[in-house]
This record gives C-alpha cells, sequence and structure tokens, in this order.
C-alpha cells in the first residue's frame, strides 16, 4: 500500500499513483499528496491501475481531492483504473462527476 | 468524579528479595516517598502476597530460591491484565546485557541496576509511578467512552430500527464490523397501503459514518408518511445529506416500494451494489444496477434520475445488499462475490429464509476472519401489503340522512382548491398538499388513507389518462409497462399547457362527515361505456392497469364520471 506523487516541472500537473488497496489507511498520506499544491488550475491525475481494491473511504477522499482541485480552479482525472476499482467507481457512478479514463 | 491519579489514597508496594536486609532498606525508601510496604523473601510467596494485597507497585529481586525474579514477575504480569497496570522494576546486580532484556521480556517495567543512591532509586520510582497514572487515567477514559458509545448506540438503534414498520414480514441482516454500524435499513408505509423500503451505507464504519442516520431516518418516515412520491423521498434525502455531511461522507443507498395494488416496484439504486428481483422457483428476473452517484455527493439529484418500475408478481422477492457481502474475504484473501450470493439467494428463496441461507454462506465462507464491513441484506416479500380497508356499510344510514345536506357546495364547513397548469404538472405533488389541509382542518386519523388513495389515484389517471393522453391499454403486457413509464416520462418532460384542477368540499354531519372530490382535467375525455365494457371483457389475471379505478370505487360512496370522462365526482364519507 503506497501514496506515489510526482509533481511536473510546471508544477501544474500533479501525478498521484496508488499501489495495492486504497483504503482509510491511506487517508492521511493521500491528503498529504495533494494538500500543498495550490497553483492555479493544477491538474490531477489520479492512477489507479495499480490499486487492486477500493473501499467507500476512499471514494470520500477522491472527492475531498476533487474538492481541492476545484478550489484551485483545477481539474482531477481518474488514470486507468484497475478492473475492481472501476467496478467500484461504477457503482458509485464516479464517471458522472469527473473524467475517469479507462 | 473519577479519581484519575488515586493521590488522595496510601499507595501500597511489594518488596520481594531473599535478603532482609535488601528488603528493609528498599521498605524505608518506599515509606519515605509515602508507600505502605509489604514484603517477601522468595518468587512463589511474592506472588501469594500480591495476590493478597493487589499492590501498586512492585520491586523484585532476580536471583531468589524457591521461585526466581523473572517467573514471578511473569505470574504477576499474567494476574494484572485488569484495569490496572501494576507496574513492576527489577532491582539487581547483574549489570549485563541479558539481565536487562530478559527482566523486560518476563513483564517488567524497569530495571535499577546496585549500587543506587537513595535519591535515584526515589526518581525512578516517581518516573514509573508516573507512567501508571497515565495508563490508569488513559483506561478510566476509554471505558467511560466505551459506556458512552454503547448507550449512544443503543438510543440509535432504538430511534431507528424499532420503529420500522413490517419487520415481521420483512427480512432484514444486519452485521456491524463496529458497534456503530454504517449501515442503516429503513421501512415505512405510505398512505396508500405501499411500503418504502431504504438499504443505506454510509461511507466508513463506526461512529462517524452513523451521525447522518438519524436525520435520514426521519426524513425518511416523515416523507413517506405523508404520501410524498419515492423520487421526491430521494431527492430530498439527498439534498438533506449534501447540507449535513461533510463532502467525503456520504450514503450509498438502494429505494424500494413495493405497489401490491399496482402490483409494481418502484427502485432506485444510488451506489450499491445491484438490487435483485427473484422469482418464486429462485430465478433473477431483474437486476437492478446503480445509476446515480451516491447520496450526499451532489447537492441536486441530476437532471436524467429516474425510478426503475417493474411489474411484480406477488411471489417475487426484492432483494437488497451492501457491498460488505461481496467483498466478505476469506482467510486465503478472497471475496464472497456476486456469484455466490446469487447462489445462496437463490437456495434461500427456494427454501423460504433468505436471510438466514445467506448469512452462513457467507459465515462459512469466511471461516471466521475478522469482518471488515458491515454486512446488510434486506429481503422483501411482494404479497401481503394489501391494505385493508374499512368499506363500512354500516354507515350507510347516517350518510344517508345528511345526503341533502350536502348538496350544496354552499353548505359545505369548508372548501379548498387546487389548479396546477403546463410544467408544474410535471414538477408539483399536489396530494400531500391536499392531505395537509385535511389533517389540518378534520384532525389526524388512521382512515384519511383511504382519502389519499382516492386523491393519488384520481389525480394520476387524471394526468395520465387525460392531459398526457397516454392510452391504459399499454400497459396489459409487461414490455408495454415498460414502455408506458418511458412515454409518460417523455411526455411531462416536455408538457407546456394543460391543467388538473382538484376541488375538495367538507360537509360535517354529527357523527361523521363527506367529504366531495372532484377533479377536472383539459384532455379529450374518453368514451365512458366503450371503458367500461372492455374492462368487463378483460379476465382478472392480466389486467395490469384499470385496478386503480376499481380499488376507488370500493372505497368511495359515490363515483361519477362525468364531461365525457374529463370530470370525476367521488364522495367519501367517515363516520366517528
Amino acid at each position: 500500500m503506497t501514496v506515489k506523487k510526482v509533481i511536473a516541472e510546471n508544477s501544474r500537473n500533479v501525478s498521484i499513483e496508488i499501489e495495492g488497496r486504497f483504503d482509510f489507511s491511506l487517508h492521511q498520506q493521500f491528503r498529504e499528496a495533494y494538500s500543498s499544491c495550490n497553483d492555479s488550475g493544477t491538474q490531477f491525475s489520479l492512477e489507479l491501475s495499480k490499486a487492486t481494491y477500493m473501499d467507500s473511504s476512499a471514494l470520500g477522499m477522491i472527492l475531498l481531492l476533487k474538492d481541492h482541485a476545484e478550489k484551485v480552479g483545477g481539474d482531477v482525472l481518474i488514470n486507468r483504473p484497475s478492473e475492481g476499482v472501476n467496478k467500484i467507481l461504477e457503482i458509485a457512478q464516479f464517471h458522472r462527476l469527473m473524467t475517469i479514463k479507462v | 468524579m473519577t479519581n484519575l491519579t488515586g493521590k488522595h489514597n496510601t499507595k501500597l508496594a511489594l518488596v520481594v528479595d531473599d535478603s532482609a536486609m535488601q528488603c528493609k532498606v528498599l521498605s524505608v525508601l518506599l515509606k519515605e516517598e509515602g508507600y505502605r510496604v509489604f514484603s517477601a523473601n522468595d518468587g512463589a510467596r511474592g506472588v501469594k502476597m500480591y495476590i493478597k494485597y493487589k499492590p501498586d507497585l512492585v520491586l523484585m529481586d532476580i536471583n531468589m530460591p524457591i521461585m526466581n525474579g523473572y517467573e514471578a514477575a511473569r505470574k504477576i504480569k499474567s494476574l494484572s491484565t485488569g484495569t490496572s497496570l501494576c507496574p513492576l522494576i527489577f532491582i539487581t546486580s547483574m549489570d549485563t546485557d541479558q539481565a536487562f532484556i530478559e527482566s523486560i521480556e518476563a513483564g517488567g517495567d524497569g530495571i535499577l541496576v546496585r549500587p543506587f543512591s537513595p535519591e535515584v532509586f526515589k526518581a525512578k520510582i516517581k518516573s514509573i509511578q508516573r507512567i501508571s497514572d497515565l495508563y490508569q487515567q488513559v483506561k478510566t477514559l476509554q471505558q467511560e467512552q466505551q459506556q458512552d458509545a454503547e448507550l449512544a448506540e443503543k438510543l440509535m438503534s432504538d430511534v431507528i430500527e424499532s420503529r420500522n414498520y413490517a419487520l415481521d414480514k420483512i427480512g432484514i441482516v444486519k452485521k456491524a464490523a463496529e458497534l456503530f454500524s454504517g449501515d442503516i435499513q429503513l421501512s415505512a408505509l405510505c398512505p396508500n397501503g405501499d411500503v418504502n423500503i431504504l438499504l443505506g451505507d454510509f461511507t466508513g464504519h463506526g461512529l462517524r459514518s452513523s451521525i447522518g442516520a438519524i436525520p435520514l431516518a426521519e426524513t425518511f418516515r416523515v416523507m413517506t408518511k405523508k404520501g410524498f412520491t419515492l423520487l421526491e423521498v430521494i431527492g430530498q434525502v439527498n439534498q438533506q445529506l449534501y447540507d449535513l455531511l461533510p463532502p467525503d461522507l456520504f450514503l450509498g443507498a438502494a429505494f424500494v416500494t413495493i405497489s401490491s395494488h399496482d402490483e409494481s416496484a418502484y427502485i432506485f439504486n444510488a451506489g450499491l451494489p445491484d438490487v435483485y428481483v427473484f422469482s418464486k422457483q429462485g430465478d433473477i428476473k431483474n437486476q437492478i444496477e446503480s445509476c446515480h452517484p451516491p447520496m450526499g455527493v451532489l447537492p441536486y439529484l441530476l437532471p436524467d434520475t429516474k425510478l426503475t418500475i417493474l411489474p411484480i408478481k406477488i411471489t417475487d422477492r426484492v432483494i437488497l445488499i451492501s457491498d460488505g457481502i461481496v467483498e466478505a474475504r476469506n482467510e486465503q484473501g478472497e471475496m464472497y462475490e456476486f456469484e455466490r450470493f446469487e447462489q445462496a439467494a437463490k437456495l434461500g428463496v427456494i427454501s423460504g429464509s433468505v436471510s438466514n441461507t445467506v448469512l452462513n454462506s457467507v459465515n462459512d465462507f469466511c471461516m471466521g476472519m475478522p469482518q471488515e464491513d458491515d454486512i446488510s441484506l434486506i429481503d422483501i416479500p411482494c404479497d401481503g401489503w394489501e391494505q385493508t380497508f374499512v368499506v363500512s356499510n354500516t354507515t350507510d344510514n347516517i350518510a344517508e340522512e345528511h345526503l341533502n345536506d350536502s348538496d350544496d357546495e354552499q353548505n359545505s364547513a369548508w372548501r379548498w382548491r387546487l389548479a396546477l397548469t403546463g410544467p408544474r404538472l410535471s414538477s408539483v405533488n399536489p396530494i400531500p398538499m391536499a392531505m395537509s389541509q385535511i389533517n389540518e382542518f378534520e384532525g389526524n386519523a388512521e382512515h384519511w388513507q383511504s382519502l389519499y388513495t382516492i386523491l393519488t389515484e384520481l389525480f394520476v389517471n387524471a394526468l395520465d389518462h387525460g392531459v398526457l393522453a397516454l392510452s391504459s391499454d399499454l400497459k396489459s403486457s409487461h414490455e408495454g409497462f415498460a414502455e408506458y413509464y418511458k412515454e409518460r416520462e417523455v411526455r411531462l418532460k416536455t408538457l407546456d399547457s394543460g391543467f388538473v384542477e382538484i376541488r375538495l368540499s367538507s360537509h360535517p354531519f354529527p357523527q361523521g362527515g363527506r367529504i366531495k372530490i372532484c377533479i377536472q382535467d383539459s384532455g379529450q375525455g374518453f368514451d365512458l361505456k366503450a371503458h367500461y365494457r372492455k374492462r368487463a371483457e378483460k379476465s382478472d389475471a392480466i389486467m395490469l392497469s384499470g385496478r386503480g379505478i376499481e380499488l376507488v370505487e370500493q372505497l368511495c360512496e359515490s363515483l361519477a364520471f362525468k364531461d365525457n370522462g374529463t370530470l370525476v365526482e367521488a364522495s367519501y364519507v367517515w363516520t366517528t
């Protein structure tokens, strides 16, 4: 279970990658990964191809990220969710709220 | 107030040392620190004295006859697993790493190596006592918190679950992962005898996830009781949770209305696993997947939000589950998954005990692995929701006597009138308004649910067949049934003209009264004679429509269509 953060040179593209189970135990780490990225128009891309599982707390954490992104005039993109994770995103109908690139 | 430090009591210390001289020295020092002191000269006696006096502190030599210090320490620590931590310090002249490590492993909380000055000894005692006090404080707070939580949980489940409707008919499984469940199960009776059911799953579990439960239960019950439609209840629940909860907290929920007289189920799934409809044989007839983000995520429902309306047989069962079931894991980390659930549910439907069969199957699969998430299931039978309306023939005479009183609208105790036009017809439900007026004027009473049914049926009739010009013939087949509701939605959306007017007047007589209902619509009307003829020809078995009017006829004193079917007049009589 890890959270990796990569910030592009222009600092407007922040990529956060989750490996393993994406659940409440990542709460603190996940928040830390984006809370200091306050440049206006920052694009957050959440890489979920290596996430094996996601629970409803993780969905809540994504909503918090979305709130943060909207506050700085940016956006959130979910990138390549694994099959299991995508199923959970579908049940929660998150594609109605943000872009999900399968 | 609980005393957290225990300072006002004299503390007890136990000194265990085979040297009487050493015991004496340590005792004196401890007494100077305000302790009462007992001593023992070997490990075995030390353990006995510990059991007898329950001291607040133990000082232990290592090398002793009969039972050495390590063994005695282990025994004492195994006895002191209760509420208080009794710190144990080894006193030794063995200044080796080995002695230090073994002391801690035997359960010692510290070690003092001789020789030491009285000041160092007293400082050590103080520091260890500080830790012990802190431990005691944490322990006490934890106990208080646990007690408060248990009390809160009891109140909460009393408020929420004990007020559910028809618990004897609806099968409910609820297995919380923690004291507070993030899952919630609600059922409530609509004024017309339909039943509304909700299975919800708040984000996470524990206390944090159950704070939304009470307002949710209130909204769901009150609105259902007042006769709001399921979609209106859902809209309000969504808005309320959006306003109340922090952004990362929301409710995955499935809502179901079972309407027996309509033989339909109205289903809405926002963020839960598929809702299932099983036939009597245990075959899956329908699966309704999530079509909307969970409640409380968005400020308003998405504009294209609609319910799934399905024709049902009375032998069908609707089953709702939370993800805790399909995601339950066994020791190998495998999940229970939908396939196992569907098989267990099928067996359960056939054997007549869905909740037990599924729960046993999940338990067998997990084989005692600790439960990670709340597990819930609701099993709803589709029969037994017919309302027992009181059609009172005995009141006819009284009503008859006062027949003439009510002939004239001018003689009414009150009159109420509402006309909805154009787009308002699709956005406003006038029935709860009418009912709330009646409740205000005439007081609250059980029998108004009959009037509610009359008003609802006649209003829907005027809107669907009058203003929207939908033919009820469509509903005669199962395919047409779905088609009907699809078409209804399309026409409602584009509705820009037309009206439905509702007029009510009340004509009380000494032991009761009569409410006259007139509903007029702007439609083309219909051929009344042909309509009645057609209905007479149809066999009862496959009639998916027309039941509404039949029901209204039973409940009314009189019912008459006029003006080519665009005006309906009904009168409803009640006695006290």
